[in-house]
């Protein structure tokens, strides 16, 4: 019984370490747009189900869109992309900071990424806002909250 | 000729055509990759504005600092634009090409045709009835036209006025336009100083996604009266000219501000500053200023008949100028073409008030 409760209690240090050190590695923080987005936008997206949703409809109109469907497919792995998308989105429209992917920055700095490339992916995001039904004023909370990132994912 | 001869010419003749059509298909070749190089139509709908009077991109009335078309800073675009407006006294019509180049540098060159309907009909007939009044006044019997050239460039400093939303700083270009009104002897009626001047712009523009409003504030340097319409500048031309003149340019606020409604529906407003260096002026026949006219008019006894009203004469006589506003529409269905729906309040517009009216606007982007 007592080594039954040491080994809980290492699992559960262990977990909080390891919830800690995800935490420490999430590679973005939540941006600040001008003026500030309203702090329910989560919910008026429809929360995070939604923010889901709206992700895999993103990754439906980039993988149709010959401008930039070939990077994806090439280094991208869509399912990971909705994954990753999903918890940026979600803590961009301020949920919790679930983001385990890299920064922005380290994520985009081997793509070579142009304007056009960027401006094709955020056509796809009010595509997918149309396709899920968000009204495009909440949509633009969301593109004001990626906004800040156009710099660390347009290197070229 | 020989047949040989004929022959010789023949083959000539083939040599030449086959050279021409290889000369023709590499120049072909060699544009069609030159566009694939330079082409560029990445910028989201409608962010590269529509195209105002004066050919800049922007508004209707007023430029913005964004460079008009959808090319990104990685290639060139560039779209021709048509404007009616239809007024009670005016029917402007405005047409020209934009091409911007890498998100940077904008050039435009834009016709506007101001037919000018009754407008300068009494002072015409004024002219065409005192005795003494010859040469040309610039008016016709009807239908006076006013015809200018605008050509215009802008530069983009600094800035991004769609992706940096976490930021005051707005994208911020300068500009120029030079005019050249065409119907100098009505410039004279109206006693203009010029008829050919530039006028330069700063413009402040920003995206504010949150609140889904676009806002642009423009700085114009300017002498033009009625957008250089009707010339630039003041300068009495009556007999002696002891009115003096003034052309000196002065800096003009103009405001746009446009609720994103949709990616590609936008509704706004907008206000342009105008100068007064014809308001209150009178026009000039062949030296005759408004008291002259009057007295002259006075003389013919004509008032006595009933005929002429020398009071509403006067009134007739003179010129004013107002700020203009609009409300807009403009509506991209696709990055190829947009349109533009607006109510235009000009206010007073030379000899006639109340010019209100709406205006249509189309621009096809390549």
């Amino acid at each position: 019984m007592k080594n039954k409760s040491v080994i809980a209690t290492v699992l559960a240090a262990g977990l909080c370490s390891a919830a800690a050190m995800q935490s420490a590695m999430a590679g973005e923080s939540k941006t600040k747009p001008i003026p500030g987005i309203p702090s329910n936008s989560l919910e008026l997206f429809g929360g995070k189900q939604v923010v889901h949703e709206w992700a895999v409809a993103l990754f439906y109109y980039i993988m149709l869109d010959r401008r930039i469907n070939w990077m994806f497919r090439e280094f991208g792995n869509p399912e990971r992309q909705i994954f990753l998308n999903t918890q940026l989105e979600t803590m961009v429209l301020g949920g919790p900071n679930e983001y385990q992917g890299a920064s922005m920055a380290a994520a985009h700095a081997d793509l070579n990424i142009n304007m056009e490339q960027f401006n094709a992916v955020v056509e796809a995001a009010y595509n997918a806002c149309e396709r899920v039904n968000i009204h495009y004023w909440t949509c633009n909370q969301l593109i004001a909250a990626l906004a800040p990132f156009t710099d660390d994912i347009v290197t070229r | 000729m020989t047949s040989n001869e004929q022959g010789a010419a023949t083959a000539a003749l083939v040599r030449t055509g086959l050279r021409g059509a290889a000369i023709l298909a590499a120049g072909l070749l060699f544009s069609s990759n030159a566009a694939a190089g330079f082409y560029n139509d990445g910028k989201v709908l409608l962010t590269g504005g529509v195209v105002t009077i004066d050919g800049a991109g922007g508004g209707g009335i007023t430029p913005w600092a964004t460079i008009s078309g959808y090319g990104t800073r990685d290639g060139i675009n560039g779209g021709l634009h048509y404007t009616y407006a239809y007024l009670p006294n005016y029917s402007l019509n405005s047409y020209g090409g934009t091409v911007g180049f890498y998100d940077r540098v904008e050039l435009s060159y834009t016709r506007s045709t101001l037919p000018t309907g009754s407008t300068f009909d009494t002072v015409g007939l004024v002219a065409d009835i005192l005795p003494g009044v010859v040469g040309d006044t610039g008016i016709q019997p009807f239908n006076t036209t006013i015809e200018m050239d605008v050509f215009g460039a802008k530069v983009r400093l600094f800035g991004d006025a769609v992706y940096t939303s976490d930021s005051l700083i707005p994208q911020v270009a300068i500009g120029g336009f030079y005019k050249d009104n065409k119907n100098k002897e009505l410039l004279h009626t109206l006693q203009a100083a010029k008829a050919k001047d530039w006028e330069a712009y700063v413009a402040i523009t920003k995206v504010y996604f949150p609140i889904s409003t676009l806002v642009s504030i423009t700085g114009r340097y300017t002498a033009a009266n009625q957008t250089g319409l009707t010339g630039f500048g003041y300068k009495d031309r009556t007999a002696g000219g002891d009115g003096g003149s003034d052309k000196k340019k002065e800096l003009r606020l103009e405001v746009s501000i446009a609720t994103l409604v949709a990616k590609n529906t936008a509704f706004g407003a907008e206000y342009a500053q105008h100068g007064d260096f014809l308001d209150g002026v009178g026009v000039n026949l062949n030296g005759l200023g408004t008291a002259g006219i009057l007295s002259a008019v006075a003389d013919l006894d004509l008032d006595s008949l009933g005929l002429v009203s020398t009071k509403n004469l006067e009134k007739a006589l003179t010129q004013h100028e107002d700020d203009w506003y609009d409300l807009f529409f403009a509506y991209a269905p696709n990055k190829r073409i947009s349109f533009v729906v607006a109510y235009a309040m000009l206010g007073n517009i030379t000899l006639t008030p109340d010019q209100h009216g709406f205006y249509l606007s189309t621009h096809l982007t390549f």
